[in-house]
């Protein structure tokens, strides 16, 4: 006991350098250090270039930016031909049917990267509830279980969604199920993060109510802890699920399906037209869920 | 000195509803109870009284298991607590036990009649009370028992929404719907204003019909609504154990009053003082 208080006191006379004008001052003072060292290291290295023109990449990308490929499905050439250079016709495509296919592969897509959230948040939910429970301070869980529940939620959160998508595909192959497992193995750190504090901001004298009418620790569970804890779980499960959909995008990327691969496929080839058009998809498709999540926690609080 | 028959059934115990002998209670080196003997009968209306840390909370705590004791022996409704009881015999205990704080002791998000058939937890087992699914008697002496402290227009608001007497009403009303045989009050009207402070005690004094009373009250106003008996509570120790008509506002301010000089012998002492002996 007098070595945790010798540890507080230790860590309360750091807070204490901290605190005041003095101590904020000092912190600006490395602040403003470290981002000098990262500049001039920069610059001394001469990789702070822009390439060689900028601005003209600038202008022709955006141009082809403003101008997306869905509107091929309108204004696309039904005859476009390609000819060789001596003037032979070497194949005559109808511009508009060719977008809208491209338009029903996008749709696939987008269908393919909302299931890949929507299973990895549920997977990394269900993964983290239990090792949320060990962490939670309030709970009191072995001591051993609980630290390695927090290394694991650590580790996992530690990891980007793309590394361990690469790791995933080399094991169970490319598709949507690397995407899923990757998605859920990450998110399960942000999960178990999120579940602990809701459990930890628990109220206990609603606990306290039930137990001292002599409730077993299942009625406790279920009409004590269940009604606070239920609607922060939903909340976050919303938040992380957001999250997903937005990060289930780029999984494409390396081979796990979805809207990356299409992205992949345009930035390969140079179609910023294309690449407008998806991300067009994207932004509408984040800010529909968006909307609706936001809707469902107000009506929960 | 006191003795293991002096707790047998037919001395302290025959139907008595509470029994302390040498009871000490030590918490990070302090002691927070420190009482020789008391014993309180079935249809008690007893107050507790005393200066915050007195041991007020510490005695209802101890009598219901949430608090433990270090030395002593403690029977509460035929109930031995002395000996580590296991957590059936505390649930069981607890069933006829009913508690009431000070209006924090709801759940929030359950509407004020889920909060009072909470109450009958104890007689609903399984996964009915899981689901709150409650049996049509129970869900109807539930509405009966919010009727009677005039909140039934109320029971379907969230019990965080409801104001400070009538999370009390609630809490009253769950212990209606409990019927124990011993209720504890700690501060039951701590966060009211007097008006509704007198109506609370007024419900909780008829909730208690026929049961043992014991609550903890700093307002002297509202002793004569709950109480016969009055226990003066000082730094762990009884005071005064007197019948209300007894205790008169010097009493209530002396034992108020923080001690001028540190009592050099602690009072009551005996060989067999509780904590003393440790």
């Amino acid at each position: 006991m007098s070595n945790f208080a010798a540890r507080r006191h230790f860590a309360e006379r750091w807070v204490g350098y901290l605190k005041g004008r003095l101590g904020f001052l000092s912190l600006t003072l490395i602040y403003a250090l470290l981002v000098a060292a990262c500049l001039i290291s920069l610059a001394s290295e001469d990789e702070l270039s822009l390439g060689r023109n900028p601005l003209a990449n600038l202008a022709k990308t955006a141009g082809e930016f403003a101008r997306p490929s869905f509107l091929d499905l309108w204004f696309g050439d039904p005859h476009l031909e390609y000819k060789s250079d001596d003037g032979r016709v070497l194949r005559v495509e109808n511009r508009q049917e060719v977008e809208a296919d491209y338009l029903a592969a996008l749709g696939r897509a987008t269908w393919t990267t909302v299931r890949i959230a929507t299973l990895g948040s549920l997977l990394g939910a269900l993964l983290a509830l239990p090792l949320a429970v060990l962490t939670a301070r309030n709970l009191s869980a072995p001591k051993p279980l609980a630290w390695l529940a927090k290394a694991v939620l650590d580790i996992t959160r530690s990891i980007h969604t793309l590394v361990f998508g690469l790791v995933l595909v080399g094991i169970v192959g490319l598709g949507p199920t690397a995407g899923i497992l990757a998605i859920g193995l990450h998110s399960l750190g942000t999960y178990g993060k999120l579940f602990a504090e809701a459990i930890e901001s628990l109220d206990m004298a609603a606990i306290d109510a039930v137990r001292s009418v002599g409730a077993t620790p299942d009625q406790v569970f279920f009409n004590a802890v269940w009604p606070s804890v239920l609607p922060q779980f939903v909340a976050s499960h919303l938040y992380v699920w957001e999250f997903n959909i937005r990060d289930s995008t780029i999984l494409g990327l390396i081979g796990a399906g979805g809207l990356g691969l299409l992205i992949t496929e345009a930035t390969a080839l140079f179609q910023w037209g294309r690449l407008s058009t998806v991300l067009i998809v994207v932004v509408l498709m984040v800010s529909t869920f968006d909307a609706l999540s936001r809707r469902i926690r107000q009506a929960l609080a | 000195m006191t003795t293991r028959e002096d707790f047998s059934p037919d001395s302290g115990g025959q139907g008595g509803t509470i029994a302390l002998r040498q009871v000490c209670c030590i918490a990070d080196g302090r002691a927070l109870l420190d009482i020789g003997t008391l014993d309180i009968r079935p249809g008690e209306r007893v107050a507790i009284v005393g200066h915050n840390g007195a041991g007020k909370s510490t005695l209802l705590r101890l009598l219901t298991g949430f608090a433990s004791l270090t030395h002593g022996r403690v029977e509460v409704l035929g109930r031995d607590l002395s000996a580590r009881p296991t957590p059936e015999q505390l649930r069981a205990l607890r069933h006829e036990v009913g508690q009431i704080h000070q209006g924090l002791h709801l759940v929030g998000r359950l509407s004020a009649l889920e909060n009072t058939l909470i109450g009958s937890l104890g007689r609903v087992a399984g996964w009915r009370s899981w689901v709150r699914y409650f049996p049509a008697q129970e869900r109807a002496s539930a509405e009966a028992a919010l009727h009677a402290v005039g909140l039934l227009p109320r029971a379907r608001t969230r019990a965080d929404k409801l104001s400070g007497g009538e999370r009390q009403k609630v809490a009253i009303a769950r212990l209606l719907l409990q019927r124990p045989k011993l209720i504890l009050a700690d501060e039951p009207t701590a966060a009211l204003d007097p008006a509704a402070a007198s109506e609370v005690c007024h419900l909780l004094a008829q909730a208690a019909q026929s049961a043992t009373l014991i609550s903890v009250v700093h307002n002297a106003a509202l002793l004569p609504l709950l109480a016969e008996r009055v226990i003066g509570l000082k730094n762990g120790r009884i005071a005064f154990d007197l019948p209300l008509a007894a205790v008169d506002d010097q009493k209530l301010v002396n034992l108020y009053r923080p001690d001028q000089f540190a009592p050099t012998v602690p009072w009551q002492m005996r060989e067999s003082e509780p904590c003393s002996a440790l």
